[in-house]
């Protein structure tokens, strides 16, 4: 049993009011870079002392999941800002501008940066970046995608996949095509947040050419889960979109069901991105999992 | 026909002086602050703007009063730009959402959420019963009428926002949700109880205290009204209940949407008299008043066919640019708007929104082509109908 957090951690609020002194004049670059590093310090401790598996870099500067990869990339801009999901919290959805899409260099250590132990990294799924626009998932993963897990060095890449799970005609295959591209570099999950799997496990999103599939648990039944299921298993236990903390009893009791579902390789992770709950609560959610999870063991031991 | 009138107005929110926000943070003005007030009170002819000059060189000065300076500045903004139905731009406000949640019972602070980029706002959690701690905008409502000239509204965020802009730990159940594939009617019946709960026991009361005391005219922000697409009948049906029996003029402000999701559902709500929507935002800048000149505005046919004849609000100027539209631009977004409703007194002339991220000058640059904008349309409406006869 592993734990660990994937995708975008909230911002202290130190930060916060740093970065909106930022936009106002009020303070420098520099300041905020300090701030970043006391925030990123901030939540590799508390990671290290919840006893999470991999250590992750919060993507403190990422502005939203898509916009690094959509600046350091021709063919692809930023566009308008968008809604995600049904939070109150907007995106600039990626848009093309008629060329074939081309990571001119991979993202630098600002916005992937180095942790003291194995680590995950999350990027955008193909097909979550190729959303709204004219190409293809299959495009996005050779021209992207590709080059920049080429450059990565890390125990385990998560692909964050928000909009699947709502796309009622959304088809496996073109994902399948792309991911399948990915392959021959770093361990790769994909993470379906924010939204109910089963009907894309009934379509075999389990088999799917990828190490690990995540799951949001507060969206999806466990009956959903096949019987059997191979790979490793990221299990959103934490709901990221409320504030309520989570029981490590409850998901304890979680885990056991899905073992006995036959499923053996587990790794518990939020059910999306934490930056939907303040920093404060995050951090609680991030101790409760890493609680839940040492839980778990003991009581397996 | 008689002769044609635009009524104009502002939205919501205008940007806070630096010397109203540092003020409110306890830190110190420079010189430039100082001459911020001193400049602005000049050009927008404030009455004794001396004094706030005097009361800003002061390290005891009273946040509150230099915030009822603000909303002083923010009224002549307006006024002195020629809009006719004003308000202060939450200068006394918190924020939208922060400054209701904070005068309700039943809702406990969260933290700090991104909205996009470097923007965040406060979030609170529905903990229990939502009541009413005290009207909370009497005393702005009571000030402002002591110093706008021109008639007033007063914005009051609205239930379904409160709503989901919060989390709810009292509705949803707090056990047995984890792999239980809590269903999405489940949740809907959690939203429905805790918005209605809002409208009935928070916005409700807030309303008929402020028609106690005169408001004319209460515009319900809804900026999150279609969050969910499944939920907008419960948005509708908070709104009813919000103002259903009482005697005021009722708007509603709708931004940054797909306003056809609006369709059917707010059918059932002919309670709002005014639907204030931005569309600018959508549209081109080229002149034109023709259908393919105006793509951000086609949906305002749905708006007209509305039975219940409601106004509407048509947002012209683009909040998210210091673009300044040109009065002749402002003309024709209005000309086809009146082309299309055939009856220009079910049309009000507004920004998109707030113009709070824009600066004061931008803002008022705005305000001010709007306004020679709608002279514009007027004119070109009036001379219309003379030629009919």
């Amino acid at each position: 049993l592993q734990a660990f957090v994937p995708g975008i951690y909230p911002r202290s609020e130190a930060l916060v009011q740093a970065t909106r002194d930022l936009d106002r004049g009020r303070t420098t670059p520099e300041a905020v870079d300090e701030q970043v590093e006391r925030d990123l310090q901030a939540l590799v401790s508390v990671q290290q002392e919840a006893g999470l598996d991999l250590l992750a870099d919060g993507m403190l500067r990422w502005q939203d999941l898509f916009r690094p990869l959509v600046e350091a990339s021709e063919g692809l801009e930023t566009g308008a800002l968008t809604r995600f999901l049904d939070t109150n919290t907007f995106y600039r959805a990626p848009s093309t501008n008629g060329g074939r899409p081309r990571l001119r260099a991979p993202l630098d250590e600002r916005l992937v940066a180095p942790l003291p132990g194995p680590r995950i990294v999350t990027l955008p799924s193909p097909f979550a970046l190729s959303n709204g626009t004219e190409v293809t998932p299959q495009a996005i993963a050779e021209g992207v995608l590709k080059p920049q897990l080429d450059a990565l060095e890390a125990d385990l890449v998560v692909l964050a996949e928000p909009f699947l799970a709502r796309e009622e005609q959304a088809s496996l295959e073109g994902l399948a095509e792309a991911l399948e591209t990915l392959t021959g570099g770093p361990r790769l999950a994909l993470w379906v947040t924010f939204g109910s799997a089963e009907r894309l496990l009934e379509q075999g999103l389990a088999e799917l050419p990828v190490d690990g599939i995540g799951i949001d648990f507060y969206a999806t039944g466990i009956d959903a889960v096949p019987q059997g299921f191979e790979k490793l298993l990221l299990a959103g236990v934490l709901d990221a979109r409320n504030s309520t903390l989570e029981e490590p009893r409850e998901i304890g009791a979680f885990v056991s069901s899905l073992h006995a579902r036959g499923v053996e390789e587990i790794a518990l992770v939020p059910n999306g991105d934490l930056q939907y709950v303040s920093e404060s609560i995050a951090r609680q959610k991030l101790v409760r999992l890493g609680k839940a999870k040492t839980a778990t063991a003991e009581e397996a031991a | 026909m008689s002769e044609v009138k635009l009524l104009t107005h502002e939205i919501g929110s205008l940007a806070k002086p630096p010397w109203l926000v540092k003020t409110s943070a306890g830190r110190p003005l420079d010189e430039s602050d100082i001459e911020h007030a001193r400049a602005w009170g000049e050009r927008f002819g404030v009455e004794g703007h001396e004094e706030l000059v005097e009361l800003l060189g002061r390290e005891d000065r009273d946040p509150h009063e230099v915030a009822r300076w603000s909303s002083r500045y923010c009224v002549r903004l307006q006024e002195s730009a020629g809009v006719n139905v004003v308000w202060d731009g939450e200068q006394q406000r918190s924020e939208m959402y922060a400054w209701a949640i904070a005068h309700a019972n039943g809702f406990e602070p969260r933290g700090t959420v991104r909205s996009f980029d470097n923007k965040y706002y406060s979030k609170s959690a529905a903990t229990g019963p939502v009541s009413l701690r005290e009207p909370y905008h009497n005393e702005e409502f009571s000030f402002l009428r002591s110093v706008a000239e021109e008639e007033l509204k007063i914005p009051v965020t609205g239930a379904y926002t409160l709503a989901v802009w919060s989390y709810d730990e009292h509705h949803l159940p707090q056990q047995g949700r984890l792999g239980a594939g809590l269903s999405r009617a489940d949740e809907i019946k959690a939203r429905r109880e805790l918005t209605l709960d809002i409208a009935r026991n928070l916005i409700r009361p807030n309303l008929e205290a402020l028609i106690e005391l005169g408001a004319t005219w209460i515009q319900i922000d809804e900026p999150g009204a279609s969050t969910e697409s499944d939920e907008l009948d419960i948005f509708v049906e908070s709104f009813n209940v919000s103002v259903e029996g009482l005697d005021c003029f009722f708007s509603t402000h709708l931004c940054f949407s797909d306003y056809d999701l609006f369709f059917p559902a707010i059918e059932g709500m002919s309670g709002c008299r005014q639907y204030c929507v931005g569309f600018a935002n959508y549209d081109t800048r080229e002149l034109g008043t023709g259908e393919d000149d105006r793509p951000g505005y086609h949906v305002i046919k749905k708006f007209r066919d509305l039975t219940y004849e409601p106004i509407l609000g048509l947002g012209v100027l683009d909040i998210h640019t210091d673009f300044v539209e040109p009065p002749e631009l402002v003309r024709d977004r209005i000309l086809y708007a009146a082309e299309v409703f055939g009856d220009p007194a079910r049309l009000h002339i507004c920004p998109d929104c707030g113009l709070r991220t824009r600066s004061w000058d931008v803002a008022y640059q705005k305000l001010q082509n709007m306004v020679e904008g709608t002279r514009l349309a007027e004119e070109a409406l009036n001379r219309a109908h003379a030629g009919a006869r």
